[in-house]
């Protein structure tokens, strides 16, 4: 062997051992990458038997990775609705049960955790949310002098997120929810820098969720288990608001500060409220977003 | 062209090999390092707890009389008249204070309701005619399961929001046509004797992927 090829040779070696050690990280993507889901069309694109396909695919990919056949639906809005969600900050005692409910309904990433709902502690008559804390380790609830104000994707009608999307992989639908399609991201993040509401979340890691904590009853642009590098955030429970029930936050507050339902619809109780009650924040109105997420109080 | 050997060529020629075969060592421990410190040096991610099982329970906080009767516990406490006369009605008793004194076959009662205890007196809510019912402020006879009505004569408000979908929980459908909405009645939130809402223990906080990811920790893996 000459000096010349055996340096060519080391060269190499090093090179392709630099490589392979710089590709690592994809070893943990391998097991949810295949190549049907590489050359997987656009959303709106797809065909309802490209869909079928798709479907078929995610389901296998969660039995095979959880061991729970899934049910996995591609939910489309309803007709004349558009959704808005109403919270009552007299009520809310800051108990944190939506934040858990909503990590069990959606699937989220156990470890290192993910949670679309913070909840914020703020001392009362300041209404500066730079100036609430969602890590109070408090035992008892609520605490004298303060109130609690938990915040989550506010659905803004004129959403920034959507709109520095490189990839159109995040988009708002005509029920008024934004949504994202996990297998189109490309996970730069821009729409988490971009959000005002702090309301995006992203997979740094694999997700890791107990095979006891699934919940099989998936959507596609909902709550099926996401991958590393992508974004996620709260999308009303599409799963379920989509054939009509409540969001899975509502259902666990205990107090009943969480209200949500069809503003098209007059006798809907977020009808009620926005005609009945007088006192609404939507968050950071300043910046142009208009919230479909309304805080309100009581009395 | 006739190729030159330049002296001065062959010395640039040498000082490139030695570069070049610095660079490739250097890539070569690079690429030896990475491989190894992929596989040895994992990150211990510290185990971020499941959140308690209570937490996760949507249960109302009280049973009602209705609850009771459904899941067919013991009702006993509800039947006045196993020790209450039928024509003679138990007299409200005070203390020196003016305050009610509740009877030891009553004591799992605890009467506090509005501010001053404005509303203590069994007989705004009770049926002095017939212990078995309620009876609500505009005279009307309200069944122990038909709570609301009973409250209702009281506070018109909270009770049009709660008709409403405002005030309460609700759970089901949020589309009527689809399915039923569950409303909770007030004494599933409420005490009746004592409404004000007591306080209660919170769920754990996030944990950080700073937390998460225990650096101090990272363990060697052999
Ligand atoms: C275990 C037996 C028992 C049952 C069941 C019972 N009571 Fe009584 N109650 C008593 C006794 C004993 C007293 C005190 C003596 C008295 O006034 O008769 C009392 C007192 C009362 C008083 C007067 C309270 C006061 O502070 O002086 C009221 C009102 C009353 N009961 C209502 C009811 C109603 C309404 C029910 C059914 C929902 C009921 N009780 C069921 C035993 C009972
Ligand atoms: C006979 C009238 C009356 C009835 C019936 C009645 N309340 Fe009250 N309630 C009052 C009064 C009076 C107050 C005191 C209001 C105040 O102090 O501002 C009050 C206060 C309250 C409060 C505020 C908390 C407190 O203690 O100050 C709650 C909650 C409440 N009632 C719930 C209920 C529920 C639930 C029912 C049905 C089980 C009910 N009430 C039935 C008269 C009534
Ligand atoms: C604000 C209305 C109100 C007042 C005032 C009130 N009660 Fe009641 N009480 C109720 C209601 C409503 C229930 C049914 C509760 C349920 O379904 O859980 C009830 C249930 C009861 C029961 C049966 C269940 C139990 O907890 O033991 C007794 C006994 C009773 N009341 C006694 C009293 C006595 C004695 C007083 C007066 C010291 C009194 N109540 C005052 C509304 C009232
Ligand atoms: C989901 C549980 C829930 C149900 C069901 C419920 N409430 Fe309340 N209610 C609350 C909470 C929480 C408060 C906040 C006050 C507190 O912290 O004590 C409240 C407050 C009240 C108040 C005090 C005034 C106010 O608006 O703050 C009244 C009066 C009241 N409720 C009446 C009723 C009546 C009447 C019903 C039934 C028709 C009812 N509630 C059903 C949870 C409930």
């Amino acid at each position: 062997m000459s000096r010349r090829s055996f340096l060519r040779g080391c060269a190499a070696f090093g090179g392709v051992s630099a490589l392979a050690a710089s590709l690592a990280p994809l070893r943990e993507l391998g097991d949810y990458t295949n190549t049907d889901q590489f050359l997987q069309k656009y959303y709106k694109e797809l065909t309802s038997s490209d869909m079928t396909k798709v479907i078929a695919r995610i389901e296998s990919e969660v039995e095979r990775q959880y061991g729970i056949r899934p049910h996995v639906r591609d939910l489309k809005p309803m007709d004349g609705v558009e959704f808005v969600y109403a919270l009552n900050l007299t009520r809310c005692i800051g108990c944190r049960k939506c934040v858990h409910a909503c990590v069990k309904e959606n699937n989220q990433s156990r470890s290192p955790e993910i949670q679309y709902i913070r909840v914020l502690k703020m001392p009362h008559g300041s209404m500066d949310v730079e100036k609430g804390n969602h890590n109070y380790d408090s035992k008892q609830v609520p605490e004298k002098g303060f109130f609690y104000m938990p915040i989550q994707c506010q659905q803004c009608k004129n959403p920034p997120c959507v709109k520095v999307c490189p990839v159109n992989a995040t988009w708002q639908e005509k029920d008024g929810i934004t949504v994202i399609d996990y297998d189109w991201c490309i996970g730069c993040r821009y729409c988490e820098a971009a959000c005002p509401y702090w309301a995006r979340r992203f997979n740094f890691t694999k997700p890791q969720i107990p095979k006891d904590r699934i919940n099989p009853d998936m959507s596609y642009l909902g709550n099926r288990p996401r991958k590393q590098g992508v974004m996620e955030k709260c999308h009303f429970c599409i799963q379920r608001t989509r054939v009509g029930k409540y969001p899975a936050c509502l259902e666990a507050c205990p107090v009943g500060a969480r209200k949500f339902g069809n503003i098209l619809d007059p006798n809907s109780e977020v009808s009620y409220i926005l005609r009945e009650k007088r006192v609404f924040i939507q968050l950071k109105e300043e910046m142009g977003t208009s919230p479909r997420f309304f805080y309100y109080f009581d009395k | 062209m006739e190729k030159i050997d330049h002296p001065d060529q062959k010395k640039s020629d040498n000082a490139a090999n030695y570069w070049l075969s610095g660079i490739t060592a250097g890539f070569l421990a690079l690429g030896i390092f990475f491989v190894v410190n992929s596989k040895v040096n994992v990150v211990a991610r510290l185990e971020i707890p499941q959140v308690d099982k209570k937490f996760l329970d949507n249960s109302p906080w009280r049973q009602t009389y209705a609850d009771l009767v459904k899941s067919k516990e013991d009702l006993s406490d509800y039947d006045c008249y196993s020790c209450h006369d039928k024509v003679k009605p138990p007299l409200i008793r005070y203390d020196k204070n003016q305050k009610i004194i509740i009877p030891k076959e009553h004591a799992n009662i605890e009467m506090s309701h509005g501010t001053h205890e404005r509303n203590n007196l069994c007989y705004n809510c009770h049926n002095e005619q017939n212990l078995n019912t309620l009876q609500a402020r505009d005279g009307n006879v309200v069944k122990f399961d038909n709570i609301p009505q009973l409250c209702g004569s009281c506070h018109g408000p909270a009770f049009r929001d709660w008709e409403a979908g405002a005030h309460g929980r609700t759970s089901g459908y949020w589309d009527r046509q689809l399915g039923d909405i569950n409303r909770l009645s007030c004494a599933n939130c409420h005490n009746p004797h004592a409404p004000r809402i007591p306080t209660r223990e919170s769920a754990p906080g996030p944990h950080t992927y700073r937390e998460a990811t225990n650096y101090e920790n990272t363990k060697s893996v052999h």
